[in-house]
């Protein structure tokens, strides 16, 4: 590679952002969603840009491809991709920029995706339209591409549609479609959060591979510091349309000078840490900007906050080692013995009541099962083995995560549980009593789901929506009701001015909450958490986790916490069930799972976290996961993990189903290969 | 396997067309009154003592219910839909005579309204916000409210009368003689008035789903996919919007059909056009139940034909609804 040397002897960036400004003109409101960043990538370097939702990280981004919507986006500033200015730029030169030069991935591989048309035509269209080849050679290339980018027999699936293709493979057809005409600039949208950490793994060494050999440039957009830290050369932080904090990776992790990336830092859980009894929290919401900001965004949460940081909007300036630079006037009081996020100390969690143990759930061979695809009489005796066989107890006052990948029952297990679909055989005993299905007496077991907007009524006032459990379950006397709820508003860190308004006007973590006090209010033995933190930003899901350890240490709720993300699992969990398709494969308390895991498929899990430290980001050796999750409809016979085993032995593991055995005193393992 | 016909769906239907001819059977011999009347309409009074006799021995409705209901599906697929005392005729053959009228009037607007409205709608949603879409989505707003009689009226006494352009009643002209190329243009120029009717008021229908259909693909994620492949306009219009957005109208076109056979009724009589649509209102000022029976039936069959058609078609624009 040349350098191209200019005046002043530097290298001439590949991408130069100055003074972008996004707006947003929308008929009910403005909303400024880039509010003036400047940042250079230089040529095949990895570049991340993280934030949460909201930041204007995803919109600065658009905006160099220009694809925002012009009307409502009006964006201002200069974008200079290899000095050339692309905001000036015609429909015509933007085309020609676009997928040849430029190209870009984004989060969801199956919407991004025509489903209309072949994947091999989707990848050999760049190539029709930048380089005129003929369709057959366009199908080559994305043989080719495909193979490249590690789909298997990509000859025999280059005419497959995206519905036949599975979630990771179609990311890396997305990949494959933006390298097909040797771009010099990737940028990737959030590429795996919509992927499993096992797929995530996969995809991010792809990525690093590809750069490596095609010497990208690769602007890596996320709002997850653990993807970023196996990844990034450089960072940049976004809050609220601003960039707080830029520099190298291992500064930025190492020796952050801005509280709020200390903060996010602080505030997720993490496997290479201890466990705390509570996360530091950053307190409030991120901030949605409606006006032009007058001085720094952060200060309202910041504990370094003070007056005179709302009066002056804050440039990025130097800080510490060179090219790491703050948007932060308190930015020299910072430094690696000062802890602005205190933690709760570190050890158990805390445990409800005097340490007697009662088992309150009490699973015994529970199977569900759904009809395999609807339609044609030939499948219809087929079925999706969505839970097959488990076992579980969950005792009072704790809490038991579940993990797995997505597809492999724990979300039916969590519905079963809570009675809102029917085994068809296997027990299911609360405290004792086998599930009435009766739908007026499911009080005892509760649920909070993923998306806290989607699972309320919007027509219904957070009083109504408190209030409806109490109602149906006769809990309270009407005149009652009303102090009940506010009781339960207070419980969950809300104000009682809450009751009267409806669920929109809140932010999401505060909509978790009004989930979590509905589900209190039916004074439940056990409450069942679906992923109850993975929809909310980063900076508000430790509030969350800290509400739900709180409240079950003061009421003894049993948890069933399921959840993708292997550090927030270890961190609420006393005890940990992994799931894989449909059934569970290891079982222990948290410490010896997370400690000394004995599965390969848990080992595997744990490996594919990324840690937030890029020290032991990108050189581990480790255990990666192959393909993806076997159909449940259709699981490999003997054990089901063999076909994606790194360690299964042909002939044992292939034919023999292992049993869950206690290995160990309250270790439970499904392994021919552990012995006992 | 892929693009077979799925059996199931065949047997819905086939469920619902015995469904429309088992209610068509019942109604007459449920309905208060003499049966005799609604099966042989209400000349019956004209009728001699053995007349009517020979009727009930006929239609059987002396016999068990179970056998006039066998008998019933014997007759249907032996096509004897009955005799039209009113008429004279057996009622087969004067379905014959009007249902190619109609099937051609209907035929022909159905297609000039999917053309034009895939048209308008993706020109309009493509130019979204701009005078071309607001001026052409209340244009079809308008039209959508339009009376038919009216329009058809206002055709006639326009284009017909005032200008002398086209013939204002019938199918041909009566006693012409013509023949070849000659006798097809009479039948054309017969059908113009109608076939613009019916399209015109179908137009809207399509075109609104096609315009909203369009702008939801618009805002799919596989199109900012397609830009950000450096795809032109015309590319992202034909090569990706297109076909995704017409799915939805096929689904529309098919119920479209139910409509344009009910608007026959009207049409038709404005035009005196010998269709199907016709038959009817002369069927119901002429109180003959018989025919008017006969006439729903095939237009059921028709409706539930037209639904199949959409959804065969349907796994051929989206593979996704292919069965695997």
């Amino acid at each position: 590679m040349t350098d191209v040397s200019v005046d002043h002897g530097k290298a001439v960036p590949l991408l130069e952002i100055e003074d972008l400004r996004v707006r947003f003109e929308l008929p009910t409101e403005v909303v400024h969603a880039v509010g003036g960043i400047s940042l250079e990538v230089a040529p095949s370097e990895i570049f991340a840009l993280v934030g949460e939702s909201g930041s204007g990280k995803s919109v600065s981004m658009l905006s160099v491809m220009g694809l925002l919507p012009s009307p409502p986006a009006a964006v201002s500033g200069s974008i200079r991709f290899e000095g050339r200015e692309v905001s000036g730029m015609s429909g015509r030169e933007l085309n020609r920029l676009r997928g040849r030069e430029a190209a870009m991935v984004f989060q969801e591989p199956m919407s991004s995706l025509n489903p209309v048309h072949r994947i091999g035509r989707q990848i050999g269209e760049s190539l029709r339209i930048h380089r005129g080849v003929t369709r057959s050679e366009a199908r080559r290339r994305a043989v080719y591409l495909l193979d490249r980018v590690g789909i298997p027999a990509a000859a025999s699936r280059v005419d497959d549609y995206p519905h036949e293709f599975s979630g990771g493979m179609r990311q890396r057809a997305m990949i494959a479609m933006a390298l097909a005409c040797d771009p010099k600039l990737l940028i990737a949208d959030e590429p795996t959060t919509a992927l499993d950490v096992t797929v995530q793994a996969q995809i991010i060494d792809l990525v690093r591979e590809l750069q490596a050999e095609y010497r990208l440039a690769v602007v890596w957009i996320t709002h997850d510091l653990g993807v970023v830290a196996e990844i990034a050369d450089r960072v940049a932080v976004m809050y609220a349309g601003r960039i707080l904090e830029t520099g190298p990776a291992s500064e930025i992790y190492g020796a952050t000078r801005h509280p709020y990336t200390s903060g996010l830092l602080r505030s997720i859980p993490r496997l290479d840490r201890q466990v705390t009894s509570r996360l530091a929290e950053i307190p409030g919401a991120p901030l949605k900007v409606s006006q032009e900001l007058r001085g720094c965004p952060f200060h309202q949460r910041c504990p370094l906050g003070q007056d005179d940081c709302g009066d002056a909007l804050p440039e990025l300036e130097a800080a510490g080692a060179p090219a790491h630079r703050s948007a932060c006037v308190h930015r020299d009081q910072m430094g690696p013995s000062i802890e602005l996020w205190p933690a709760g100390a570190a050890g158990e969690p805390r445990t409800y009541g005097d340490g007697r143990r009662e088992v309150v759930v009490s699973v015994r061979r529970l199977e569900v099962h759904f009809p395999a695809v609807r339609g044609s009489a030939r499948s219809r005796r087929r079925v999706v083995r969505a839970v097959d066989g488990v076992d579980l107890e969950i005792e009072r006052g704790r809490t038991l995560g579940l993990v797995g990948e997505s597809g492999c029952g724990k979300t039916t297990l969590g519905r079963a549980l809570a009675a809102l679909v029917r085994p068809v055989s296997g027990s299911i005993q609360i405290t004792g009593r086998p599930i009435d299905y009766r739908s007026g007496r499911r009080r005892v077991v509760q649920m909070i789901f993923q998306d806290p907007f989607s699972a309320m009524n919007p027509g219904m006032r957070v009083g109504d929506i408190i209030g409806e459990p109490l109602r149906i379950h006769r809990l309270a006397s009407k005149p009652r009701i009303q102090e009940r709820v506010l009781d339960l508003l207070e419980q969950v860190g809300l104000p009682p001015g809450a009751h009267g308004r409806y669920p929109h006007e809140f932010s999401g973590g505060q909509r978790q909450r009004i989930a979590v006090a509905r589900a209190l209010a039916a004074d439940p033995e056990v409450v069942v958490c679906d992923e109850p933190v993975s929809s909310l930003d980063v900076s508000v899901q430790a509030q969350v986790v800290n509400l739900l350890a709180d409240l079950q240490a003061g009421n003894g709720m049993a948890l069933l916490f399921i959840a993708h993300d292997l550090a927030v699992v270890r961190h609420i969990s006393h005890e940990v069930a992994v799931m894989y398709l449909g059934e569970i494969v290891e079982r222990a308390g948290r410490d010896r799972l997370y400690g000394s895991p004995l599965h390969p498929y848990t080992k595997a899990l744990l490996e594919a976290v990324p840690a937030p430290s890029p020290a032991v980001g990108p050189d581990r050796n480790r255990i990666r996961l192959t393909g993806d999750l076997p159909s449940p409809a259709d699981p490999p016979p003997g054990c089901r993990f063999h076909t994606r085993c790194p360690v299964a032995v042909e002939g044992l593991c292939s034919i023999r189903k292992p049993e869950l055995e206690e290995v160990r005193p309250g270790h439970w393992v499904s392994c021919h290969l552990v012995s006992r | 396997m892929k693009g077979l016909i799925d059996l199931r769906r065949l047997g819905q239907y086939a469920a619902a067309a015995a469904a429309a001819v088992t209610l068509n059977f019942l109604l007459p011999r449920l309905m208060p009154g003499n049966p005799l009347v609604l099966i042989a309409g209400v000349d019956v009074g004209l009728l001699t003592p053995e007349q009517r006799a020979e009727i009930i021995a006929r239609v059987g409705l002396d016999a068990p219910l179970w056998q006039q209901y066998l008998r019933y599906w014997a007759d249907i697929f032996t096509g004897d839909f009955g005799y039209s005392f009113r008429a004279s005729r057996p009622i087969v053959d004067m379905i014959r005579d009007r249902l190619p009228w109609t099937l051609l009037i209907t035929g022909l607007s159905l297609a000039i309204s999917a053309v034009a409205g895939v048209i308008l709608g993706a020109v309009s949603a493509w130019r979204r916000g701009s005078k071309t879409d607001l001026g052409m989505l209340s244009g079809m707003i308008a039209l959508e409210a339009l009376p038919p009689f009216w329009l058809g009226m206002l055709f006639i006494s326009i284009v017909s009368v005032q200008w002398g352009l086209l013939p204002s009643f019938g199918a041909v002209t009566p006693a012409s003689g013509l023949v070849g190329w000659e006798h097809i243009e009479d039948i054309l120029r017969h059908a113009v008035l109608p076939v613009a009717t019916l399209s015109i008021l179908s137009v809207p229908g399509v075109y609104l789903t096609m315009r909203y259909s369009m702008l939801e693909t618009l805002g799919e994620d596989y199109i900012r996919t397609a830009r950000a492949k450096g795809a032109g306009e015309g590319r992202v219009l034909f090569g990706h919007v297109a076909r995704n957005a017409i799915s939805p109208v096929i689904t529309v076109l098919a119920i479209r059909l139910g409509f344009a056979f009910g608007g026959t009724v009207i049409i038709e009589t404005v035009f005196s056009y010998p269709g199907l649509g016709r038959l009817v209102f002369e069927a119901v000022s002429g109180r003959d139940y018989p025919v008017m029976q006969a006439a729903f039936l095939v237009f059921t069959v028709a409706v539930l034909a037209a639904n199949l058609a959409a959804d065969l078609l349907y796994p051929l624009v989206d593979p996704r609804a292919r069965t695997s």
